[in-house]
Parts: C-alpha cells; structure tokens; sequence
C-alpha cells in the first residue's frame, strides 16, 4: 500500500519546472517577441477551445527536447480567469514544463494584433522568432517535418 | 428627422473609451434586430442570464428589460458562440444559445420563446434530440417566409462515432432543425454535412421564396477550409455546394465565421475570412453554389475580422472590425450598384477596448450597425456626416 501512494505521488508530482500561466498585457508584448540572443524564439498561441491546439504543443515541446537553442513559450489567448483551466489542460498533458502566459488584456483581439499583425487570431498558431530578428509563422497543428521546415 | 436620428444614434459614443480598463470579463456576444414597427431588439447576456431588451429610441435606451432564463445557466457568449435572436410575424420572439457542459468542447443548443412582446419567456429547452456530452453549438436561428423557424448548429455526433470505429474523420458536421409550430416542438434534427469545420458561425439568410439558406465553413480534402452553401428545407434533405474555392489549408480552428445577405432578386452576397499563404483578408463575393463566387474582392486585409454584411435593393454594406496598435476602428464599405463596386474603407466608429462582434440592422431602407464596445450597446448611422 505504501509503495503504491509513494508511487502515486511521483506520478501526480508537478514537473520539477512546472510553469503557472503568467498574465500577458499589452506593455510586456514588446520583450515577449524580442529576438533571443541566440538560436530561435518560438511562441505556440494556443487557446483552451481549440480542439488541434495540445497536440500541436506537444509536437514542438517534442522538438524542442532534441534543440535545445529554441525556446519554447506557450501563449494561450484565453484571459487569466481561465488560469486554472489552462493550469489543468498544461498538466493533464504533461506539458506544465514549458513557461507559459495567458493574456491578461480588456481586447484580446489587440495582443493577437500587437503579437502578429498578419495573425487573424486562428489557432493553434505558431510565430517562429530567430535572433536576426526574421519571423515565420504558421496556422494549423504541425507535425514534426513541418516544425522542421519553420523552425530552424 | 434623419438629422435627429443621427444624433440619437452617436449620443453614447463617448462611452466607449470608459472600458478599457474593464479587462476582458463581462462576455460581449449579442445579437440585435429591428421589428416592423422600428422597435430595437437586442439579446446579449448578464452573468448565466439571457436577456432581451426592446429599445423605441434606436438603442438610446432600453423600455423593456427581461431575462430569458430567471434558473442561471452556464452560456457560451463570446466571439463566434453569441446568443441570437429572431422574431416572427405575428410578434414572436425567439432566442437560442449554446450551453457549455462540463467537459471542453461540449454543448447544448437552448431554445426559448417570448408570445408577450417579451413580458414573458417560455422555459429554456434543448433543441435537438441527441443528448450526448458532445459539442452541439455555434447555434443559428432563422425565421422562413412562413413563419417556421430554422435552428443550425455544429454538432459531432458524427466524429464521435467514427473515433469509435477507428475511422478518420475531419472537423464536425452541421445539423438543423425547424419547428412548424412556434418554436412549440421542433423536429428530429436532420444533418446538413459531414465534415465540417468546428469553430465558426454558421450564416442564414431568407431567400426570395421564403426559405432559409446557409452558408459556413466546411472542410474540403486535407483540411482545406473553405466555405458550403445549403438550402435548409423544412423537411426534405438539403442540398449543399461548395461556394468558396480559396484553398486555405488549417488543421485548426479560424473563429472566423461568414456572413450572407440574398437580396430579392436571389443575388447572394457574402463575406468570409481566410489566411492562404500566410495572408488573412475578407473577401466579398456574389456566390454560386458549386463555382467560384463573381464580383468577389477583398475587403480588407491585415487585423481585419469578423465581417457582417446587409442589403437591400441595389445597396450593399459591409463592415468589420479594423484592429491597430492604437484600437479598434468599426469600417464600413458599401455599393450602390449591388455589389459591383464599393467605396473606400471609412471608420465610422472606434474604441480602445474591446466589442461583440458588429451586426447589421435595417430598418426603412437604412443600415445600422449594431455595436457594444464594452459592453455599452449602441447602434451605428453609417450615412457619412456632411
């Protein structure tokens, strides 16, 4: 019995880096898609409605684990009183290790806008961000080759 | 008295700018219509309430207030899953929404009826007879020539069944139903399509004849996202054409639904979004139902969204919802020629917060349209100011 609780216990643990949503406001848009110093920036916009939204996380965390010069940033466009939600569907996944923002705006139409101008708020949508400052982005759940293509 | 019209219409412009610090809490879907007699109807909701309210001054203020559901209810009401709202030919007003259930991506499609003038509402029911804990929303409700109502929603019976067989299956399919009896009974609902996209609103319009027509996104080979056009029969099967070719592929969710007007010449005037190679913009088009539309341009372009349109006679307005750095601006674009060309994009409107989705509203040959920047309803003159 007891080892059957300790054994429970590792597997509910939170992940050693479990990362709770953080608010995104329209001021800290700005350092959010700033260039990183090295390799790539990439932010997966994703929003708890969005039925192809986990497994596109899952694919880039997977792709991510084998680069690590890219950094990975969840951003989901529900606002912050979904924060539990958002909380929940990260950890269920087993994807709470990854930073991730919730926005926190009175127009979520405005940080899509601010984030990507030439995003229409589609999800799950990914926004490659290299060090010279060049951007890629897609609409749509990507698979492992298409990540490939975007990210590099 | 167009002149006093006017200044009724832009009086509550100023608040406009008292929300941005609201924060995105109260949700801002809503519905409005204009009855024979000029009344301003507008459905939007308070917390897990529906309510309905009449205005006799275009939106000024409201003289009747009354929630549609007094027993809460969680209610989807943001975005492309607002409550709607028609009203039939002797004075019937009917309401539908979407009810979020407990588990992500699920829902019921609510029906209620008002046979008061809105003193009184029926007791919400469910409008479809399947149960299931699965999606059934994006609700739709049109009102034919005949006073039978049409109730179109997304629904994924289909895609539940195939997952359980091991079958592929891409996005959701679109049911309605009709009700012949005042929203009393509605029948079984009948599917319109398979293979459907899941996220987006579904657009009806009253054809010449009376009978109601949709137009929606569905999914065409791998997940290219293009539109469908169906007649929705009361009774009888659909027919259903693909009507947009813009070969925009998503395995994801748009959240851009379209808009259709038919004018009484059988025209069909549409708006849709879509983002091929990278690029989103809202196109116009006339549309023919198995080949590419005619007349069709784009509207507008970068952070331009969730377009409504209206016509009558040779008049065609467009508007939407123009973000920038500095807000939102409320375009307008209209014809007079019945949508061979339009004029230039204006700005007939602005806030820095943000609004339910526009909607248009005629009313004695004249378009408004129906706004509520944080939460403030108003409606929108779209004459120019001399």
């Amino acid at each position: 019995m007891k080892r059957l609780l300790v054994g429970a216990a590792i597997l509910f643990a939170p992940a050693a880096f479990a990362a709770v949503p953080q608010p995104l406001d329209s001021a800290s848009v700005p350092a959010l898609v700033a260039p990183p110093a090295k390799g790539s920036k990439v932010l997966a916009l994703w929003s708890l409605d969005c039925a192809y939204c986990e497994e596109n996380l899952a694919s880039l965390r997977t792709y991510q684990r084998q680069h690590p010069d890219m950094t990975l940033i969840y951003v989901a466009t529900d606002p912050m009183r979904e924060r539990e939600a958002l909380e929940a569907r990260l950890k269920q996944a087993r994807l709470d290790d990854v930073p991730s923002r919730a926005y926190a705006d009175a127009t979520p139409d405005r940080l899509n806008f601010l984030i990507d101008p030439t995003w229409g708020g589609e999800t799950p949508r990914t926004l490659v961000i290299h060090a010279d400052g060049s951007r890629k982005a897609f609409s749509g759940a990507l698979t492992a080759e298409r990540i490939a293509k975007l990210v590099p | 008295m167009r002149a006093m019209l006017l200044l009724l219409v832009l009086g509550p412009a100023a608040h406009a700018h008292d929300m941005a610090a609201m924060g995105n809490e109260a949700p801002l879907g809503f519905d409005a219509t204009i009855d024979n007699a000029g009344h301003l109807w507008v459905v939007d909701t308070v917390g897990e309430h529906v309510r309905v309210r009449r205005s006799d001054d275009m939106g000024r203020d409201f003289a009747l207030s009354t929630i549609v559901n007094p027993t809460g209810e969680p209610i989807y009401a943001e975005g492309e899953n607002r409550p709607k709202m028609a009203l039939g030919p002797k004075g019937e007003l009917y309401v539908t929404w979407s009810q979020p259930r407990k588990a992500p991506w699920t829902g019921f499609v609510r029906f209620s009826r008002s046979l008061d003038g809105g003193a009184h509402f029926d007791a919400p029911k469910t409008v479809h007879a399947d149960r299931a804990e699965i999606t059934h929303r994006f609700d739709s409700l049109a009102v034919d020539g005949k006073g039978n109502l049409i109730v179109a929603w997304i629904d994924k019976r289909d895609l539940e069944a195939a997952t359980k067989a091991h079958k592929p299956y891409l996005g959701a399919a679109t049911y309605y139903s009709w009700s012949t009896d005042r929203g009393a009974t509605f029948a079984p609902e009948q599917k319109i399509t398979d293979q459907s996209c899941e996220c987006c609103r579904i657009a009806l319009a009253r054809a010449p004849d009376g009978r109601i027509d949709a137009f929606f996104r569905a999914i065409y080979g791998d997940n290219i996202r293009d539109h469908a056009f169906a007649t929705l029969p009361v009774g009888g099967t659909p027919a259903v054409s693909r009507a947009t070719f813009t070969q925009w592929h998503i395995e994801g969710c748009p959240h851009h639904g379209p808009s259709l007007a038919i004018d009484t010449a059988g025209t069909r005037h549409a708006v849709w979004f879509s983002a091929v190679d990278g690029k989103p913009e809202i196109t116009y088009g006339q549309l023919q139902p198995g080949k590419p539309p005619v007349h069709a341009f784009t509207v507008a372009g970068n952070g331009a969204s969730h377009a409504d349109l209206a016509v009558d006679g040779k008049h065609v307005w467009i508007a939407w919802h123009q973000m920038s750095a500095n807000g939102l601006q409320l375009m307008l674009r209209e014809s007079n020629d019945g949508g061979i060309t339009f004029s230039e994009p204006r700005a007939i409107a602005n806030t820095t917060g943000p609004s339910g989705w526009p909607r248009f509203v005629l009313h004695d040959h004249r378009a408004f349209v129906a706004w509520n920047p944080g939460g403030q309803f108003r409606l929108v003159a779209t004459e120019a100011l001399q």
